[in-house]
């Protein structure tokens, strides 16, 4: 066989067969989407729309405003509101964590509330914001901080229970008071934990944002896409998912890729 | 060990109460939070046994809870009898995997909550538009766990069964299924987990009954009081969901929670 050939001479290795496989069958999806929409019409243009039909859409929302926005208004918007939520998230978040595994009391009595938001779906929060903020940066930048807080608390509250005991007698030893083997020795040695907490909120995070621009708000990607619904406008709808999906992809590699810049010394630990 | 145990479960009862009592405190009548923004505890229980004898918006509150565990259960249990054969059949089949994975690569970073609006377009407001986001959240979970079960297989074990003089049968039975099946426990919990919170988010958007639906009803109505009965129940349904399925784990597979009990 010519493909078992290829690959003993190492031309084709399985990498790139799977790219192969990969491209081929999204190619197929691909024709049989322009097949279905402008070639032979299958089905209405109302429930699936052409793909070229997207990308003028698309174009559409870059140049002229949609509901008050361009694209990248919306897409802006939505980022600031996300920030927000993170950042606090990460700044309350993180010395709870922190404590939480120093001090076992402080943990045992803010447990409950920690309880309450971590096994309540952050969605479920939506409603209470809207009723507390209304329709304002604050209502969605609280649904992103209630999805984000218990990763960052988890996160963190492991990585200071993963040190070792041998560094913080170390550094007693040395006559380190609490606070300097907290900030010189604790935290560097529970920082890579408390960055997997941090990329773990930062994904749910997004996800809850999109939640709660769909239920409030008249700005946002996740109001883009309820005013496509309501326009029966399934090309907006497309436009607004795609620009959701790839903003999400770009933010974690970004996230991934940084790991190394922020936390060098773990690349020597590794 | 069992003294500072009791210890542990007394501080952390103490520190429930202790916050129940800041909460009374803090709603108390005149107190500095109204309760239009929080409600006071005695409320929130008196509305909770109220609900649960009287309609509110259209159905009791078991009611609201059987529509929303149908919907989640139906679209978990779609997803498992897509999931497991698909993610089974790509581990096994290089080819398979290799032409479906592109395409899941390209919806899997779409947050299931996006398509509500697609699937509320195509299929109206009624339960099939639910039912089908919820099943998109909890395939993902399925079918990456049901591949990675295929791959945790040691291939030693597979020997040595045979070697041993194990016939098919037995190594599907005795080996193959009880390595996948804490695999597969996994991937139940993180289906039911995803699919619950995104159930939520779909009644809230689009539904007739449910429990998100009575939550976004009462922010609207400014029913605080309901709007918290709501919030616990999602929650404690939750927790309890899981739970049943850790305690499915212990009965199915000891073997693992004994293992993930001695980290």
């Amino acid at each position: 066989m010519l493909e078992e050939r290829l690959e003993r001479m190492g031309i084709v290795n399985d990498r790139g067969k799977a790219a192969a496989y990969g491209i081929i069958s999204l190619t197929i999806l691909l024709i049989l989407w322009v097949c279905a929409t402008s070639l032979f019409q299958w089905i209405e243009p109302r429930v699936l729309p052409s793909p070229t039909r997207v990308i003028g859409q698309f174009a559409w929302i870059l140049t002229e405003p949609f509901s008050g926005l361009r694209l990248h208004g919306h897409i802006l918007s939505s980022l600031e509101r996300w920030g927000w939520g993170v950042l606090t998230a990460a700044f309350i978040g993180i010395p709870v964590g922190v404590f939480f595994a120093w001090n076992p009391w402080f943990k045992t009595f803010l447990n409950p509330v920690f309880e309450l938001i971590h096994f309540i779906p952050p969605f479920a929060y939506i409603p209470l914001a809207v009723l507390w903020f209304g329709a304002s940066t604050a209502t969605q930048a609280m649904v992103v901080f209630v999805a984000a807080f218990p990763a960052i608390v988890i996160n963190s509250q492991l990585g200071v229970a993963q040190v070792q005991k041998i560094y913080i007698d170390a550094a007693r030893v040395f006559g380190a008071n609490q606070y300097r083997t907290l900030r010189r020795v604790v935290l560097p040695a529970a920082a890579p934990s408390i960055y997997t907490g941090l990329r773990i909120a930062i994904s749910n995070g997004w996800m809850a944002l999109v939640g709660a621009e769909l239920v409030v708000g008249k700005v946002g990607l996740g109001f883009m896409i309820a005013q496509g619904q309501e326009n029966a406008s399934v090309a907006t709808i497309f436009v607004g998912v795609i620009t959701i999906g790839c903003l999400g992809v770009l933010i974690d590699t970004l996230v991934q890729r940084s790991e190394r810049y922020v936390l060098p010394w773990r690349r020597v630990a590794g | 060990m069992g003294r500072s145990q009791t210890l542990q479960v007394a501080a952390s009862l103490g520190a429930i109460l202790a916050w129940v009592a800041i909460w009374a405190w803090l709603t108390r009548p005149g107190g500095p939070v109204h309760t239009l923004y929080f409600p006071a505890p005695d409320d929130v229980w008196a509305k909770f046994v109220r609900m649960w004898q009287r309609p509110y918006i259209g159905s009791t509150l078991p009611n609201h809870i059987l529509s929303s565990l149908y919907i989640v259960l139906t679209g978990w249990s779609l997803a498992a009898l897509v999931g497991i054969p698909l993610g089974i059949a790509m581990a096994w089949w290089k080819r398979l995997k290799w032409i479906v994975f592109p395409i899941f690569q390209l919806i899997r970073p779409v947050p299931p909550l996006a398509w509500i609006p697609l699937t509320i377009l195509w299929l109206g407001i009624g339960d099939s538009a639910r039912i089908s986001v919820v099943f998109i959240a909890a395939l993902v979970p399925w079918l990456m766990n049901s591949m990675l079960a295929v791959y945790s297989i040691d291939r030693l074990l597979l020997d040595a069964a045979r070697t041993l003089g194990a016939n098919d049968r037995q190594i599907l039975t005795r080996v193959v299924c009880r390595t996948a099946l804490p695999t597969l426990v996994a991937a139940a919990r993180m289906a039911l987990g995803n699919a619950w919170s995104t159930l939520v988010a779909a009644e809230i958007l689009a539904a007739t009954a449910g429990l998100g639906y009575v939550a976004v009803n009462a922010s609207q109505l400014l029913d605080t009081d309901v709007l918290l009965v709501a919030m616990f129940m999602i929650g404690i349904l939750g927790i309890g969901m899981t739970g049943l399925i850790g305690m499915t784990q212990s009965w199915l597979a000891p073997w693992s929670v004994l293992g993930a009990r001695r980290e």
